[in-house]
Parts: structure tokens; sequence; C-alpha cells
């Protein structure tokens, strides 16, 4: 039962017109968002054909969204599933071009290409451009380079590199509405040329060419055509406008100027708009077009009700007093002016009043332990283990997260800890469901693409008998079959015997018991039927695995779309054989791929699940998690630079010459192609660079205090002195300043 | 089929004098096609020659009553009547005129005869005119798939033919009711042009795809003395059902022709229509009733029971129809005391589902429910679906042949390229002919071998292709079995062995024939290779070869497999049809039929080609179908299954972006298409296919709810929202 404390109050008594709402980490604004939907359902405001567009950022968030409003609504004693929409952005996006695809020239059946597929363009794209011009490279290179060094980085470093700028590039594009012919236009009107934007555009418009033969669009595109078809069509706006009279958005510092604009236009000049976010939580800007000042800007907006959610009860007030000092510091202290915006206040994180269904844990400042000391990477990583392997034991009903600026330090903690012997749970984005659907699958596919291989047709065995690993004794009889069959050294004598072996004995298991011998045969006529369906169609052939290999309704379901989604794959790509859709579908199992839909396979990640034990996570990809103790990982000047001379930073390449951030360069032009200044393209090198800078400093200050607040009773900070292939690294200066106030604030207590 | 006994409404109109024209309208299931059959049988009875009568319909599949009819036993002896559409009439008389209207027609010679091209062929022709306008940059503004691009440009032609504009207006007319960006109407020019160059092409090469061929019959055909008295002179009685999903083309045509006829009998579907994206036109249809001196309107439904029509009347209320609403009563009355015995609710039966699969065993069991314990004929029954993906058909047919439920579709689970067989004989065809360049991939020989080799299994089929294939210099090698390591021989066994090296000398022989001297090539379509060209050259008489010396002896895959013999027999007969209709090709060219033909096949362009003759489906059969098709073949069932209820495939309609069904037709008025326009037109259809499938349902409406489409995405479509209405209001 939820009952709401009088902030949350405060914004369930919304009937109308636009709101803004800043909430704090912790303040259950999903759950405050989640009933005002419902509340809003159940009102009898709605017609029929009426609803509440609830637009979130991930996948995950909109089954838990819908979930909680179905609860809402059924305790309200009215039907679930009626009456309101949850949406990602693509998904809006989606849902709209869908309905109007002719508007901006499409057909119904137009494809949504995949990141992987939109990368294998583009990248085609970029190097063929790179190759063709090799004179680029020489105008950005450093002048130092020896002619063997300058060499080896124009094949091995500067390709990727295009390509990177080129990917950020088109994002920007089309963020920016920028056709290939539009920007071509622009570019004809300036004076002299701007090799950086050539460079893109040259890239941008065959990429374009790419899309344009395979039918598709990306996801970029999306949204951009989103926007085109509610901008030019008034009416079909005017209908959406009608179909959603109240628009929801959650985590609304994420949003983007199309988001925006997307929203603005549904919610219209007298709608219902009720944003909630927190801007001190955005951390996608590097990667997305995304930026908090829309959501600061919209609370400043006349007209616009702001509210605020400053209570938390997840985390003890010394966390919360660690979080908020560094608000604090950041606004009046931070050695870099620029970057002083970077996060705002009010409102502060505070506890939750007395009587709160939800208290604060009780206070423990000894819970927060910032570690002065340098560790190299290595001894950073020991440290963290051997601090596990002591308090795990002690506390094995309680939760554990290290959390990591960057993927590649997550697989060396990730190692570390299995090296230890301690079970690590690594965060990523999609399910198990989906995950564990596909790896099954494609451990099939894999054993049908390779045949002959024994070692594959022990894998489809494992993955067959898979619910054996969970009994001890049914586990090791599992393995003792598997053994047989890796060493089986012809497959063919066990599945397709020319003489009437039985298959027992050509594994050497005569001597096993009845039951497992049938489990054996019964297992060669499955494999034997997989081999026979081969020649079908890849739905066809996927669907049949699925059926004899899962009985659950979800994962049968996950089977279905991805028969779906392969079947559609093969078409693309009519020289695909199974290898490479076994491939695909690997990807798919990693989650390299987004793999839209199927929102029950993709509720997001549950930290209480994985109690006892240790969940290993890019910062990043904790947000919206908490646990109960966490540890924060390589806090340094160059995961957290601050702007300051002297920074490394991970964009600027050590080949370019003056430490340029080349893709910012790059972007920076093309957004002053657009100002009514047509010199304004014409930037000074490096001004971009130091932007960019500051931007990423101020982002990488929010991520701090979105990983300070993950924790619930317990905080390790710990840095480390890098790699020192640059010299060494310091630790960082938000670190040093909250360790110091720390320090004062133990001793003051 | 005999004829059921008739109704009064039924015997009255029979009974009407033989020597008039009737115009006959009512919603579908109120027996107007029965009465039609009845008195076509009447005027046979009487004396008319069966030659003197024509039965046009608009697609070939509404007119399977007449033939049922006509085919009875009992039915009255004598020659035959004609059964067409008006394009297979056309069709007809361009052959029997042709020397009359080729010229002014325009076509550049005359004097050969012309080539009647089909959906494919012509698809392949608008490939080769358009594929250089795409190189050039033309339609980079939108996303379409090239063939569905292709099959707009034909679209657009056929639009213009069956509705009667000249085709020089289709972008005129298009970019007139554009709303979007002004700078995107320019792929209305661009598709005009391309419309413009296959025009230019047909008419140089003979060609007449569809559009032609509407064309010259009513332009040039019609208006010509000779023909017009042929055909008026020949056929004095005249039946035209589904008036409503013809064409004002074919409307204006029976307008002149109906003063004529001695009788006639015209027969319109109330909210009928579901052809309008081939240009259907309802309303055109009307214009004959003026010309008819009887007007009949049947309205009592033969076939829906009261909970059926209470169940249409709520539907209708719930989608907000507006119109004229004959069969079901007011729309605006609300449900009446009448009405309560049997509400809607007791024609419908539903089961929410959280996901896809679990919906389809839900509609398996449900159907096998009704099969096994009801006793209900399968081919009672119905499944359908907006649109049925592979996997859906697929996993559906599974789960009914686990039921023992015998099931057909509206066409077979795969198109010919996908049968293995097929790619089989492509691969052997491949390996045959180096000089193509294509070198198949391992896999592709194994599962050839696998296929082709009786007794093969994959697993041994993948060690000979990955120790056996080579590829030198580009060319494709099967290497002799006994080159191969004695533990790998032994492996393989020598039995298999043997059966590989058959095949292996079998493909060497006719890559050695294909070494000789290349041979003349076809200086125009249709014509025929001189008889002193190789054997391998003409690629069915290939794979008739690959057939009979090999793959059908024994030892080999296709001996004990009748499937597969079929399947080739009808991958020969697709490559004769393309070989007949094969363009002349331009200096230099290295062109070759074969490599050709295994091009488009890769280029899909053939996939719609569907093995025909060798599904031989069960008649007595559960029906999986689109929704549409269902309508098409006109026929009532028991049950019906509504799968994706939530779908928004329900309500949308087939859009590209180079053609448009309602602004190329003759009732718009110019104007731009708003999305007022859209809407409406979606509602109405919606409406209109829901009514229309009610209407042709005896029993019961089973909706397959599933709360997660086949794709994952949640379902609240139109649909769904109207059975939600009409479940609150019951």
């Amino acid at each position: 039962m939820f009952i709401p404390r009088p902030k949350q109050q405060e914004v369930l008594a919304y009937t109308g017109g636009y709101m803004g709402v800043s909430a704090v980490p912790g303040s259950g604004k999903t759950h405050t968002l989640s009933a005002l939907a419902a509340q809003l359902v159940a009102s009898g405001r709605l017609a029929d054909d009426q609803e509440v567009l609830i637009v979130t950022l991930v996948n995950s968030a909109v089954d838990n969204f819908a979930r909680r409003v179905d609860e809402f609504v059924t305790a309200a004693g009215l039907l679930p599933h009626v009456g309101y929409r949850v949406r990602t952005l693509h998904g809006l996006a989606h849902d709209i071009v869908r309905e109007r695809p002719g508007l901006v020239g499409l057909a119904n059946e137009f494809q949504i290409v995949d990141e992987r597929t939109a990368n294998e363009i583009l990248t085609e794209a970029a190097e063929t451009w790179a190759a063709g011009h090799p004179e680029m490279a020489d105008l950005f290179l450093r002048p130092d380079l020896d002619d063997r060094k300058r060499d080896w980085i124009r094949r091995e470093q500067w390709p990727g590199l295009v390509v990177e700028m080129a990917q950020e590039f088109i994002r920007l594009a089309k963020d920016m509405q920028l056709t290939p012919a539009l920007l071509r236009a622009e570019l004809d009107r300036r004076p002299e040329p701007l090799p950086l934007l050539e460079m893109g555009w040259a890239i941008y418009a065959d990429y374009e060419r790419g899309l344009s033969y395979r039918a598709a669009v990306d996801y970029d595109d999306l949204i951009r055509l989103a926007l085109r078809a509610l901008e030019l069509d008034g009416e079909y706006l005017k209908r959406l406008r009608y179909r959603w009279p109240y628009i929801l958005e959650d985590e609304a510092q994420d949003s983007s100027r199309l988001q925006e604009r997307i929203l603005r236009l549904l919610a219209g000049p007298n709608g219902n708009w009720v944003r909630v976010g927190d801007p001190n939580q955005a951390i996608f800007e590097t990667f997305t077009t995304a930026s908090p000042n829309f959501l600061r800007n919209f609370l400043q907006e006349p007209g616009v009700q702001a509210k605020e959610l400053p209570n938390s009860g997840r985390s003890t007030p010394s966390i919360i007093a660690l979080a908020n000092f560094l608000v604090d510091w950041t606004r009046r202290e931070h050695p870099t002016p620029a970057v002083r915006e970077a996060l705002v206040a009010p409102p502060y994180i505070e506890p939750t009043p007395q009587g709160d269904p939800q208290p604060n844990p009780p206070d423990d400042p000894e819970g927060i332990r910032l570690i002065a000391r340098k560790f190299t990477p290595a001894e950073e990583l020991e440290a963290v283990v051997n601090s596990l392997k002591r308090w795990l034991p002690e506390h094995p009903d309680r939760t554990v997260a290290v959390l990591v600026p960057r993927n590649d330090r997550g697989f060396a903690v990730v190692k570390a800890l299995r090296d230890a012997e301690i079970e690590a749970i690594e965060l990523l984005k999609s399910s198990q469901s989906t995950r564990e659907t596909a790896g099954a699958l494609g451990n099939i596919l894999a054993f049908l693409a390779d045949p002959v291989s024994s070692k594959k047709l022990a894998t489809a065995y494992t993955v067959w008998r898979r619910a054996d690993r969970e009994d001890p004794q049914a586990a090791s009889r599992l393995e003792h079959v598997a053994r047989a069959l890796r060493r089986c050294p012809a497959v063919e004598d066990f599945l397709w015997p020319r003489l009437g072996q039985e298959p027992p004995d050509v594994l050497g298991l005569a001597d096993a018991d009845e039951a497992l011998c049938a489990q054996v045969r019964a297992f060669r006529e499955l494999a034997r039927r997989w081999q026979q369906a081969v020649v079908l169609p890849i739905d066809q052939l996927l669907l049949t695995i699925a059926a004899d290999l899962f009985d659950q309704p979800a994962d049968l379901a996950v089977a279905h779309k991805l028969a779906v989604t392969l079947e559609q794959i093969a078409g693309d790509h009519p020289h695909w054989r199974l290898p490479e859709l076994t491939q695909e579908l690997g990807a798919i199992a990693r989650n390299e791929r987004k793999f839209l839909g199927l929102a029950e396979a993709d509720t997001g990640f549950d930290p209480d699940a994985h109690r006892g034990k240790v969940v290993v996570a890019t910062m990043h990809k904790a947000k919206g998690l908490e646990w109960d103790r966490v540890y924060l990982m390589s806090v340094n000047a160059y995961d957290f630079p601050s702007a300051r001379p002297g920074d490394a930073y991970i964009s600027e390449k050590w080949f370019i010459r003056d430490n340029l951030n080349l893709n910012a360069e790059a972007l920076a032009q093309l957004r002053g192609l657009l100002q009514a200044d047509p010199l304004a393209a014409y930037l000074p090198a490096g001004q971009a660079t130091a932007q960019a800078r500051l931007d990423y400093a101020a982002e990488r200050l929010r991520l701090l205090y979105v990983s300070i607040t993950r924790a619930r009773r317990e905080l390790i900070i710990t840095w480390n002195s890098g790699r020192q292939t640059f010299g060494e690294v310091q630790p960082a200066i938000p670190f040093i300043a909250l360790r110091t106030w720390w320090e004062e604030y133990v001793a003051t207590r | 089929m005999s004829l059921p006994p008739l109704t009064e409404s039924q015997k009255a109109c029979l009974a009407l004098p033989l020597d008039r024209p009737i115009f006959l309208e009512g919603p579908a299931g109120t027996g107007k096609t029965t009465l039609a059959a009845a008195r076509l049988l009447r005027w046979l009875e009487a004396g008319v020659p069966a030659r003197a009568i024509l039965v046009l319909t608009p697609q070939r599949t509404l007119a399977a009553a007449y033939t049922a009819v006509l085919r009875h036993p009992t039915a009255p002896p004598g020659g035959e009547v004609t059964v067409a559409t008006l394009g297979g009439l056309a069709q007809r008389m361009i052959e029997l005129f042709w020397p009359q209207v080729a010229e002014p027609a325009g076509f550049a010679a005359p004097t050969r005869p012309p080539i009647s091209l089909t959906l494919e062929t012509a698809q392949y022709y608008m490939a080769r005119v358009v594929r250089p306008l795409l190189e050039e940059g033309y339609f980079d503004t939108i996303r379409v798939d090239r063939n569905r691009l292709y099959s707009q440009i034909l679209d657009n032609l056929n639009k213009a033919a069956v509705i009667g504009f000249p085709y020089t207006e289709i972008a005129a007319r298009l970019k007139a009711a554009w709303v979007g960006e002004a700078a995107q109407a320019r792929v209305y020019d661009e598709a005009q042009e391309c419309a413009a160059r296959f025009r230019e092409y047909c008419l140089a090469h003979n060609l007449l795809d569809f559009s032609l061929q509407y064309e010259v019959f009513a332009r040039h055909l019609w208006p010509l003395p000779a023909c017009r008295q042929y055909l008026i002179g020949r056929y004095t009685h005249l039946i035209a059902d589904n008036i409503e999903e013809d064409t004002p083309v074919a409307h204006d045509l029976l307008a002149e022709w109906l003063p004529h006829c001695r009788a006639a009998l015209l027969i319109c579907d109330q909210n009928g229509g579901y052809r309008r994206f081939l240009g259907a036109d309802p309303e055109s249809a009307y214009r004959l009733r003026d010309l008819c001196r009887e007007h009949v309107i049947f309205t009592a439904s033969l076939i829906a029971t009261p909970a059926m029509r209470a169940l249409g009347r709520a539907m209708a209320r719930a989608l907000g129809h507006r119109g004229e609403l004959t069969g079901h009563a007011r729309p605006t009355s609300a449900a009446t005391p009448a009405d309560a015995p049997t509400g809607p609710r007791a024609a419908l039966d539903y089961r929410a589902h959280r996901f896809y699969p679990e919906m389809l065993d839900w509609v398996a069991d449900e159907i096998g429910r009704l099969v096994h314990e009801e006793g209900t004929p399968p081919a009672e029954i119905v499944v359908l679906a907006p649109y049925l993906t592979d996997a859906l058909r697929f996993a559906l047919a599974t789960r009914l042949a686990a039921r023992n439920v015998p099931v057909r579709s509206h066409r077979p689970s795969r198109a010919l390229r996908e049968e293995p067989a097929t790619q089989c004989l492509l691969t052997i065809a491949a390996l045959c002919h180096p000089a193509w360049g294509i070198q198949p991939t391992k896999y592709d020989v194994a599962h050839a071998l696998m296929l082709a080799i009786d007794d093969l299994d994959l697993v041994r089929a993948r060690l000979l292709a990955e120790i056996a294939y080579r590829v030198r210099d580009g060319r494709p090698t099967l290497l002799p079995f006994v080159d191969l390591e004695p533990a790998m021989q032994e492996r393989i066994t020598f039995l298999l062995g043997g059966r590989y090296e058959g095949l292996r000398t079998w493909v060497a022989a006719r890559v050695e024939e294909t070494r000789q001297p290349r041979p003349h090539r076809p200086d125009r379509p249709g014509s025929r290779r001189p008889a002193s060209m190789p054997p391998t050259a003409s690629l069915d008489h290939f794979f008739s070869r690959l057939f009979g010396e090999l793959l059908s002896q024994p030892g080999y895959g296709f001996h004990r497999h009748h499937d597969a013999g079929e399947i080739t027999a009808n991958l020969i007969e697709s490559v004769r049809k393309f070989r007949q209709i094969m363009p002349a090709p331009t200096a230099g060219d290295t062109f070759d039929l074969g490599r050709e033909y295994v091009q488009m096949v890769q280029d899909g362009v053939v996939a719609a080609q569907y093995v025909r003759r060798w599904q031989r489906q069960p008649q007595d059969a559960v029906l999986l179908a689109p929704a549409y098709t269902f309508l098409m073949s006109n026929r009532p069932v028991s049950h019906q299954f509504w799968l994706d209820v939530g779908g928004m495939g329900w309500w949308e309609r087939l859009y590209q972006p180079l053609t448009h069904p309602y602004v190329l037709s003759r009732r718009w008025a110019g104007g731009a298409w708003t999305d007022a326009d859209e809407y409406t037109a979606r509602q109405d259809a919606l409406t209109a296919l829901v009514l229309g499938l009610l209407r042709r349902c005896r029993t019961a409406i089973h909706l397959g709810l599933s709360e997660l489409g086949e794709s994952g995405n949640e379902q609240r479509g139109p649909l769904l929202q109207a059975v939600q209405r009409v479940l609150r209001e019951a």
C-alpha cells in the first residue's frame, strides 16, 4: 500500500497544466508518477479512446511502470491495461511513425536496423572515406611524430577515430534534423571549406544511402521522423493530442532536444504535461544529445508548477550529508568556476519525515570510508576483493555492489572476484530471460552450424538438460555424459551409426544405469531431428528447436520473437547462413543489440535478488538501483577530471595535434552551421575542445553524485594511479574535497 | 455443388422475367450468389446457349460458386459458360485482335506476337528499367524495399488503367494530395518517369503487363467495331457478381454493354470494397443500378445466428459506424429486448493471455475441441489475422498437426526458393556452371549433398563438404572420393562415398560440357535457342537431366521423395516461363539465362512464387489466412478465430509511399489527403472488414488475445478497444 508523504501528495494534487518536479535520488518519483497516472485513469476524465501517455527512458522501466500503474488501477477497482500507455521515446516515436509512415517517406513494412547493422554500414562508409582521403589525417596528426609512427597511426588508429567521429556527427546531424542534402546546401553557402564537416557530410550521405538501400531507418531516424510527422500534419497532431490528453515524463533530466519538442508538441500550449527528473542525475550527455538544461529551463518557465520531492529514505544521514556536500562544494568551491553549475540545489536530499513508512537506515558514520591511499590499479583490485572477502561471510543477507567508471575495469573486477572464488553478478542491460533463451537457442544453432564438433554436441546436451544444474546429483550425471560426448572421436558414430551401435556404447557409457542410457538415447533422437531440420528457413528451425527446449511461456514468447527477428535479418542478408545467424543470435544474447519489446523479459535488475553476492556494474548502469554497501573504484583525475590544466581526457587522442578533441571540434562546427552568422562555424581550433572538457567534467561530477547516492548503509571510495602510460594520475579533486570534509565532519560529531 | 433450397425472396427474384437486367444488392450472406447461380441454371434450362453466357467477377476466387454449379453432374449439358475476370477477357481479346490494335496502341512490332507478363516478370522488367535510375539517386529520400518500389510503380500504372485516366497524370494527382514536405514530392515525379520508361520499354518489345492489357482493351479494342460486335454478339446473357469489388473501367464497360444484353444480373455486396487498394470502387458500381429495369434488395442473413447478428450490430456501434447498416438493423438503436436472450456475448468466445504463444496454444486447443469433441468439420473453421508471418503460420500449423487437425493455408508455408529441394538444385547447378562465378558456401554444399545423397546425414555431409569441396581460381570443384584420406573415407563409409562419387562424376561431366564455346544469344524476347547449343544452355533442361539422370535414381535423395520431384517440376516450369520472356541482350552483354535466373531468385523477385501443383492441400481442413484473403474467398464458416485482436494491423491499410488507393481513385476530387481523411478511411475499412467477417460467420467468433504481440509489443489497437466497448455494453 502506497502512502504518499506530504511532498508526494503535493504532486498527486495535480489536475492539469504544465508541472515540473525536481526529485532527489530515492525520493520515490517513479512510484509517485505511477500513482498519479493511475489517479488520472481512475478519475473518469478520459474518454474510451484516450490514454495517459507515460514516457520513460529505458525499456526496463516500461514494464515496472506498467506494473505499478496496474496495481494502483486494479486497487481502484478498474480493469488493468486500459487507459494508459507506457513508452520509451523510441517506442513512442515508433508508434507515431508506424501510424502514418507515408508522411515521412516510409512504407508500412519499414525496417529499423539494429545497432550492429547500423555500425557495419557506418564503418564501411567511414573506412572507405578515410582510405580515399589520406591527406585528411595529415591535417590533424601531431607534427612531431616520426614517419614510421605516422604510418602506423594512419593505418591502425586514424580509421577508428574517423568511424567514431562519423558516428557522433551523424547522430547530432539527425538531432538537428539536417539531412545530407540540407547539410550540403549549408556547406555550399560557406566561403571556405570546413574539412571536418566535409568529411562528416560525405560519410553521412554514404551511410544514408546504405540505409536507403535496405529500406531501413536507424533508431535516431525514428525520433527525427516522428517529430517531422507531427510538424508536417497538424491534423494528425491534433488527433494524437486528443488521444493523449495527459503526458507524464519520467527521467526528464535525460531529455534531448527532440524528445522535448515531440512532447511539447503532443502536449500543446494548453495541455497537461508533467516532467519529473533530477537534474543532478543527468549522466548520458556524452553518449547522446540529452541535456539536463531542458528540465532546468522548463522548471523556470512561466506557468509551470514547480514542485520538489526532497525526501529520501534510501541512505543513512551520513551518506546523505556526503552527497549534499558534493553539491555544495561544486557550487561554491569547485576550482573551475565554469563547472559550478554541474549540480543544482535546492532541493537537497532530506531524510524522510518522522513516521514515514520508508525510514532512513540508522546513521553509521563508520560505514563511510574514503581511502586516501594511492593504489596501483592492481592494488586497488586486491584491496576491494580482500575487503569483500572479509565482509561477505558476515553479511549474507545484505546487498553489495562494486561500481566502476568503465566496462573494462568491470571485467577486471569480475575476473579478480572469480579468481578469489567470490560469486560476481555482471549487471547487464538485458534481462536473464532474453539472454538465456537466446543463449540456449544460440548453442543449439552453433551445434547445427558445426555438426562435426563433439564439443558443441556436448554443449547442446547441457543446454537440453540445463535444469539438471540445480541439483548436485543430477549435475554430476550431466557432467559425466557431457564429458563422454566431448570425448566422442567421431560424432557421426554417435548420431548416425552405420553399424547400428547403441548410443551409450559409442560414448563408453555402457555401464550407466538404464535411466541415463534412456536419456542419452532421447538426446540422440532430438539431435538427429534438429539436424534434419537444418535445411528449413531459420524461423522454422528456431521454432522447432524451441518447442523441444522450452516449456515456459515467457521463453517460448522470446523464442517466437527471435524467430521473427532472425527471419527478417536473414531476408536482409540473403547470403547469410547458419554461422552468421548463430552469431547474430549470440549478439542478441550478449545484448549487443537493442532487442525492443517483450517487456516481461526485460523487467530490469533487482539488486535484492542477489543478496550475499557481489554485483559488478558501471556507474552508469547502476542508476536507479541501490545496495546496502557500495564500492566506488577508480575515482581519480583521469576518470573524474576537473577541467584543470594537466588533466588528461579520454576523448583527446594522443596522436592528434594540440590535444584537440576532434569529435568536439566537428560537432561544434556542425552546431555553428545552423546559426544566422555564416561564419559561426569557423571556430578557433581548440575552443570546442576546451568546452568539451568543461562539459565532461560537469557530467562526471553528476556521475559521482549518482554513484554516492546508490549506497544505503555503507560506502567505500578508492582511487588508483592509472596505467601510468601518460604520467601518474592523481586522485580526483572532488574526491579530495569529499575526504577533507568528511574528516572534519566525523571529527566534529 | 447443388443449390440449397431457395428462400421466398430468392424464389421471387428467380421468378422475374428472364429478359431484363436486374440489379441485386444486399449484405454478404443474404443468398445473392446462390440466387445468381440458380438464375444461370434457369437460363440454361430455358435454352440459352452456354456460350452466350458470360459470368464476370473481379477476382477468380469469387467465381468459385459458379464454376462449382456448372461442373456439377446435374448441370444442363451443352457448351461452356465463360467465367472470367475483365483482365482475363482483355487478354483473350488482345490475342484475338492483336493485328488490328498493335499499331494504334503504339507497339513497335505489330507483326510479332505479344508477350503477356505475369506479376513476377513485369517486376523483373521494371527492375531492369529502374535500377540504373536508382544508381543516379532516384528515390533516395524514401525508404522502401526495392521489390516493393517496383511493385508500386506497376501498381500506379494499373490504377491509371483500371480507373481510366492517362498514366501520365499519376504524379500530378499524388502531388496535389501530398501534405508532407514539398521537396519530398519529387519522388512522385521520379515514379512517373519510371512508369513512362517502363511503358516505353513494353511498347518497344511487345510486352503487355496488366495495365497495358487493360488499357489496350478499354481504349483500343472495345471501341473497335469488330471486337465490340464480337463480344456483344456472342455474350447476350451477363452475370456480374461482386461488382463492388470491380473497377470503374469495368463498370464503364458494363454500362455500355448492358443495353445490348438480352438478360443480365448485376450483384452488389453492400459495405464491401475490400479490393480498394486494387482499384475497386463500390460507389462507381451503383451507377449501374439505374441502368437495370429491376432493383432487388436482399436483407435477411441466411448465415448468422441471432447472437451473431447482435454482435454485428454491437460492433458497428462500437466502431462508431455512421453509414447505412443493412442486414444488421439500425446502428443507433441500443440493444432491444428481443436481443436479450441472444446478446452479442453469446457469439463471442475469448481468453486473454500474456504471451503470444500461449494464445496460439489456446487457439489450437479450442480448435481441437471443436473438431474432436463437438464434431465440427475442420473446413468450417478459419483462423484469421491481419497478416500472417511465416513463423505464425508454422507455429500454428505444427500445433494443429499435433492435435490431429488437418490444416491448410492461403499459401504453402514456403516459397519456392525456400524449399530445401530448390536450394539443393540451385547449388548443384552452380557447381555445374563454374562460368556463372557463383561459389556456393560449404554449408550450401553440405546441405545439398545431404539432400541429394540418400541416407547421407548432416555430419558426414559436412565432413565431405569440408574436405572434398574446393574453390580453385574462383571455380567450385568437387574432389574424387579416392583422393580422400583412408581414415576419412572410412568415416564417410564406402557406400555413401560411392554415391558421392556418382554425383561428382555427373557434375564433372556437365562442367566439361559447359567448356564448349558460348551459345548463341537470343536477339529478342521469346526467341528459342538454336538446336545446336549444348544441353547446359537451358537451365530448365539442365534441371530435367539432373533430376532424371541423377537425383531420381536409387541411392539419391529424390528417389524416395515425391515432393522433391514435384518441386523440381515447378522449378523447371518457373525457369521455362522466365526463359520465354527473356529480354534482348545488349551488345557485349555476357548474358546467361541461368545466372540471371539464379540472381533473380536471390534478389527475391521470384520470392512470391509458390509451389502449387504438389501442394494438394486437404479440402476439409482448417484454413489459416489473412482476413482479407478469407473475405475474397466469399465462403461462410461456422467458427472464426481472430488472432492479434489488439494488433494495429487490423486498422492499418497497406501504406506505400509512392501510391495511394484513395487519391488514385475516380472519386477523389483533388486537394490534400489529410489526417482526417486517413482516419476516416481506416475506421471505415475496419468497420467494413469486421462486418464482412461477421456476416460470413455462422456460430461463433473466437478472439485470441495476448497482451504482448508476436514481436513482444503491447497490443492496444482499435479493434481491441471496440471489443472492449461491446463487452462493457453487453
